[in-house]
């Protein structure tokens, strides 16, 4: 009936995108570093504070979410924590989770929405705190939110919150130093003393590009952990036919969360937001293109 | 001649920072192999304590099928007894074959199907059984990376230092434990 899981597939695909998560991390700081070097270069010694200060107000805004992300994100989606006794067969289905998987019991957490949602969070698996929207509840059978579920662990599990808190501070950084430099170069034109104007011209366009390029990369990122958490998923559940199908769920589902904050839309199982600023800005993969590569590992 | 000595002594340091890591490696896959045998008994011994329940529950609306309940209670004690990995999971399958003989005999019985009791029961045991498969899917895959680990460079190296060995998979091997008991009505 079912082709059996290529058990060589999942373990590939987990491999490659965190390969392809280590490669993107590494261009966004080279970024970073250019841009800092740059900066430390033209516009000499008091510029280079520059450097220090962006990293304190970004690693100062970012890694304060992330220590505290599942009080922070539960109160930001209302969430309400449920217990064994309320939800005994959603607790059944993510206890089994974490035997196959070895990862601690994570909190578990209900949100009313009609729209079929789900996201994980916490700053680590002990941390670890997975929600449902109501209406994914009503909507799939159990394998269905089971591989949900599966691919919420494996984001915990894969520490997803401290990748994306490092891909969301380096990109910040970048942010934060590109406007400030902008703005020293327009008013004060610290040039140093026989600085060639062509350095200058290409340090502008990167001072524009930089913070473009940062985005492009964490949106790069994020999908790359989107790819990753379903093969992860599978390994858990070895089940690849449950999240596949509750993909298609999501995907003939035309209701949209009502939670659309940008701060944490990047954690929903399915995006929020609609894909205006095209696929290269986007936090998740295309949904049939995850669809497809399930049924690729035998779903 | 400094040069050299300086190349040996980096060529060392990074030789023992590469045993260190692969002997620390095969440590903690030996000790979550161990975690992951251990959990097969919790779960198994937690289906244990439910098998009674449910065979009463299902008396109480089918007394006379008494083969099934003599499956089931004599593939408890089996699970109970057994000893070696291999023993555990053939006793294993066996008292799942008799669970299943048993959930299939209350399939004719509506009332049955339609109590509260039955039905939250269904529920548990449809999820122990989850997690017995689960605890046995978790040590594998820590077996399945111990074991390739210990036969591959540099493991295979560290793995006598380290004193660890390769192990066994959760697996049936008489291919007859596989069969699924029939259940006879009547």
């Amino acid at each position: 009936m079912s082709s059996p899981v290529r058990a060589a597939s999942f373990a590939l695909v987990q491999r490659s995108n965190r390969y392809k998560t280590f490669f993107l991390l590494l261009a966004m700081f080279l970024v970073l570093a250019l841009l800092a070097s740059w900066t430390v270069y033209y516009l000499g010694g008091s510029g280079a504070w520059i450097v220090p200060i962006a990293v304190l107000i970004s690693v100062a805004i970012t890694w304060g979410a992330w220590w505290n992300s599942d009080k922070f994100v539960l109160r930001m989606a209302n969430a309400k924590i449920v217990t064994r006794e309320q939800a005994p067969q959603l607790y059944n289905l993510v206890e089994e989770l974490t035997i196959a998987s070895g990862l601690p019991m994570p909190k578990i957490a209900v949100v009313e929405d009609s729209a079929p949602n789900a996201f994980a969070t916490g700053r680590d698996p002990e941390h670890g705190v997975v929600a449902f929207t109501t209406g994914l509840l009503q909507k799939m059978d159990r394998d269905e939110i089971q591989g949900v579920a599966a691919h919420e662990l494996a984001h915990i599990g894969n520490r997803d919150t401290l990748v994306m808190a490092v891909a969301a501070t380096t990109a910040g950084i970048i942010a934060i130093m590109a406007d400030v430099i902008f703005r020293a170069t327009l008013f004060s034109g610290g040039r140093r003393e026989g600085g060639h104007p062509f350095l200058a011209l290409i340090g502008v366009v990167a001072l524009v590009l930089a913070p473009l390029a940062a985005a492009l990369l964490r949106a790069s990122v994020s999908r790359k952990r989107e790819w990753l958490a379903d093969a992860t998923a599978v390994a858990y559940t070895r089940n690849p036919q449950g999240l596949r199908r509750a993909l298609e769920t999501l995907r003939d589902d035309s209701t949209v969360v009502k939670q659309t904050s940008t701060a944490i839309s990047h954690m929903w199982i399915e995006s929020p937001l609609a894909g205006g600023l095209g696929q290269m800005f986007s936090t998740h993969p295309p949904i049939q293109e995850r669809i497809d590569a399930l049924r690729q590992m035998g779903g | 001649m400094e040069i050299a000595l300086i190349i040996v002594l980096v060529v060392l340091v990074i030789l023992a920072i590469v045993v260190i890591v692969q002997f620390n490696r095969l440590r903690t896959l030996a000790v979550a192999c161990d975690e992951g045998l251990s959990q097969i008994d919790v779960q198994l011994q937690r289906r244990a304590d439910l098998i009674p329940n449910l065979v009463e529950t299902v008396k109480g609306y089918a007394s006379h099928e008494r083969k099934v309940f003599e499956d089931v209670t004599k593939a408890r004690a089996a699970v109970g007894s057994a000893k070696t990995v291999n023993e555990i999971a053939a006793a294993d399958n066996q008292l799942t074959a008799a669970l299943r003989g048993l959930l299939a005999v209350a399939e004719a019985y509506p009332d049955l199907k339609a109590s509260a009791n039955f039905i939250q029961l269904q529920e548990e045991l449809g999820a122990t059984e989850n997690r017995v498969a689960f605890a046995r899917q978790y040590y594998n895959d820590q077996v399945r990376a111990i074991n390739t680990a210990l036969t591959t460079i540099p493991g295979n190296f560290v793995g006598p230092i380290a004193k660890v060995t390769e192990r066994e998979f959760y697996e049936v091997e008489e291919v007859s434990d596989r069969a699924t008991p029939e259940v006879k009505f009547g």
